[in-house]
């Protein structure tokens, strides 16, 4: 019972941070980047191939540096350049970036599994309630508060912070304040990108990599950002938690359609609520 | 009045002028010259590519009409062709049975609909796209109905509709089938834009907030356009299933409905006709590029990006640059 709320705590987690950064970027530029999952995936691949020459840590940062120089460039190449077209003109260039993504992951590293070994310090398990739980994913759990912690911080506390909100809540009228959205943008996408590909390093010893892995997280991370509610970290907080208690419980108890539920959710919650949990009313 | 302007639009309509019905000559003449000479590999293709035009025909239709762009048009396709196989698996008859899957496609995206309908641009794309990994991971995961990733085989009884049903199993059969309920579905969507309700959905594209006030149900409106282009996706699907003699749950992975998106995108949406060429070019375009490159998926994203940013009428726009350059004038095309 507490193992499997413990593994939908980290399924969460993870889920939480991946919709963080389409919050943030999508706050800013009023736009949703298709490409996140493929990002996520370049992560956990870069990661990947220093991890296992260099160690673990180099492998986060280059996970994080590398994603951090692609978001920069999406700002300043696509949502800056088109950012008085129609917002769907530039979901469907992220789309293209995804494509794109995929070709390369695919043709570096091939098709197939590949798995990775937590670090040797994090490896090994802890007994909790009478049961054996991973160490490594209590990690998971940490680092994801950290990185949320850290963005929260960041977004109450800083100058840089409290700008990005003002965008997010009206972009027009914190332009007029002064607030300039395009210095902002490549901060604000190359930090969203950075979480997904940091999300993706620090999920690879979790979940395996493969091709296909970016397509499957995108799918849950627009799940929960919708249900969240478009724009609101809050409700992407909250229905993250809930869909990693639903897909944690939902292998035990429903194994036959686990796959399912978070859609389920997803359906249930539209009808009631199109805005989503803590969406404004769109 | 209202009947007034009924007639006056539909002589305004482009397939009833004579031009329209000299188009519609030449496509019959190409259809016939082509069953007649083309190699049977030709023909392959070209039935291929005309049953997957007809789903490229549905997201550009509903691009064109409810300015919506739906990333999970594969559920739709999908279920008309699973639809397809549990018709002949059960033994209906396949005269009723697959107009049931129609029916049946119609009315669950009638009721999606009416819930996706009421968000905006981007919350509708997000949607759709996880909509159809909802029901590609249903598909899958039901192995009691649908033989999950094996797959189902479609075994067609002696005769079909009249026909021996192994005209929908060879190319020539199926090319001249389908290209006859593409041209048929074609004429219809320009039938139903030159009509009154074409028009109203036309205005809650435009401003639904005014066709509201004016007293229209423009959710109900939009929930069935909606479901009138997943149906067409599940026309298409159906004649997928009947070519093919196989389903499995590949044809309903969100990469299908994002080609079938790349098509109708490419094609443009200045006419009806743009995500028919746009598949058409996208078939033989891929066809020929696998012999020269493995990078099929990186090339379809930079054309993808390429037309997005850099062409965004797609062909029909070039048709209408080119077509306002030889005639002197914009024509007023209706619609977009």
């Amino acid at each position: 019972m507490i193992i499997n709320a413990l593994n939908g705590l980290v399924y969460g987690s993870l889920l939480f941070i991946l919709a963080s950064g389409l919050v943030l970027v999508y706050g800013l530029r009023r736009v949703v980047n298709f490409a996140h999952g493929a990002f996520y995936m370049l992560g956990a691949y870069i990661g990947y191939s220093v991890a296992i020459h260099a160690g673990f840590i180099p492998g986060i940062i280059a996970a994080a540096a590398v994603l951090i120089a692609v978001g920069v460039a999406l700002d300043l190449v696509v949502f800056r350049k088109l950012a008085d077209r129609d917002p769907l003109v530039t979901v469907l260039v992220t789309f293209g970036v995804l494509l794109v993504l995929e070709d390369f992951v695919r043709t570096v590293w091939g098709t197939g599994n590949y798995a990775i070994d937590p670090p040797a310090l994090l490896s090994g398990v802890v007994q909790i309630a009478g049961a054996p739980f991973p160490i490594y994913r209590l990690f998971i759990v940490f680092a994801s508060a950290l990185m949320a912690g850290g963005m929260v911080i960041w977004l109450r506390y800083s100058r840089s912070g409290l700008w990005v909100r003002a965008a997010s809540h009206s972009p027009v009228v914190a332009a007029m304040c002064g607030v300039r959205t395009n210095v902002l943008g490549p901060l604000v996408v190359g930090l969203g990108a950075a979480f997904a590909g940091i999300a993706g390093i620090v999920a690879a010893p979790f979940l395996s990599l493969n091709p296909s892995m970016g397509a499957e997280i995108l799918v849950m991370s627009f799940v929960v950002s919708v249900v969240g509610g478009l724009g609101s970290f809050g409700g992407a907080f909250i229905s993250a938690m809930i869909l990693g208690q639903i897909q944690a419980f939902g292998v035990v108890y429903l194994p036959e359609i686990a796959a399912l539920l978070p859609f389920l959710l997803m359906a249930l919650v539209l009808v009631v609520r199109p805005q989503g949990i803590l969406g404004n009313k769109v | 009045m209202a009947n007034q302007t009924l007639a006056h639009s539909f002589r305004e309509s482009p397939i009833l002028r004579p031009s329209g019905l000299i188009v519609l000559a030449i496509l019959t003449a190409t259809v016939v010259i082509l069953t007649a000479t083309g190699s049977r590999i030709t023909l392959s293709l070209l039935a291929q590519a005309t049953i997957i035009s007809i789903m490229a025909l549905s997201v550009g239709f509903l691009a064109r009409t409810a300015d919506l762009i739906s990333f999970g048009h594969a559920a739709p396709f999908g279920l008309g062709a699973y639809g397809t196989a549990l018709v002949f698996q059960h033994g209906i008859p396949a005269e009723v049975g697959i107009w049931l899957v129609l029916v049946a496609v119609f009315a669950l995206f009638f009721v999606i609909g009416l819930v996706v309908g009421k968000l905006n641009g981007i919350a509708f794309s997000m949607l759709t796209l996880a909509l159809g990994q909802f029901f590609f991971v249903a598909v899958s995961k039901l192995r009691a109905i649908t033989a999950g990733a094996d797959g189902m085989t479609v075994s067609l009884p002696r005769s079909l509709f009249g026909l021996p049903s192994r005209t929908f199993q060879t190319p020539d059969g199926m090319f001249i089938i389908a290209a006859v309920i593409l041209a048929a579905l074609v004429i219809l969507i320009y039938l139903f834009e030159a009509s009154r309700t074409g028009r109203l959905a036309i205005g809650v594209r435009e401003n639904e907030e005014r066709v509201l006030f004016l007293g229209y149900r423009t959710k109900i409106l939009k929930a069935a356009v909606f479901a009138t282009s997943a149906t067409i996706a599940g026309v298409s699907g159906v004649l997928f299933a009947l070519y093919q003699g196989f389903v499995s749950p590949e044809i309903m992975h969100w990469s299908f409905s994002g080609n079938a998106l790349i098509m109708a995108i490419l094609g443009g949406s200045l006419a009806v006709w743009g995500p028919v060429a746009g598949a058409l070019v996208f078939f033989f375009l891929r066809e020929w590029l696998s012999d020269l490159t493995e990078h099929w998926l990186a090339v379809l994203g930079v054309i993808l990006i390429t037309v997005t940013v850099a062409w965004p009428g797609g062909m029909t726009g070039l048709a209408k640059a080119m077509r306002t350059r030889i005639s002197g004038r914009e024509r007023n095309g209706g619609g977009k």
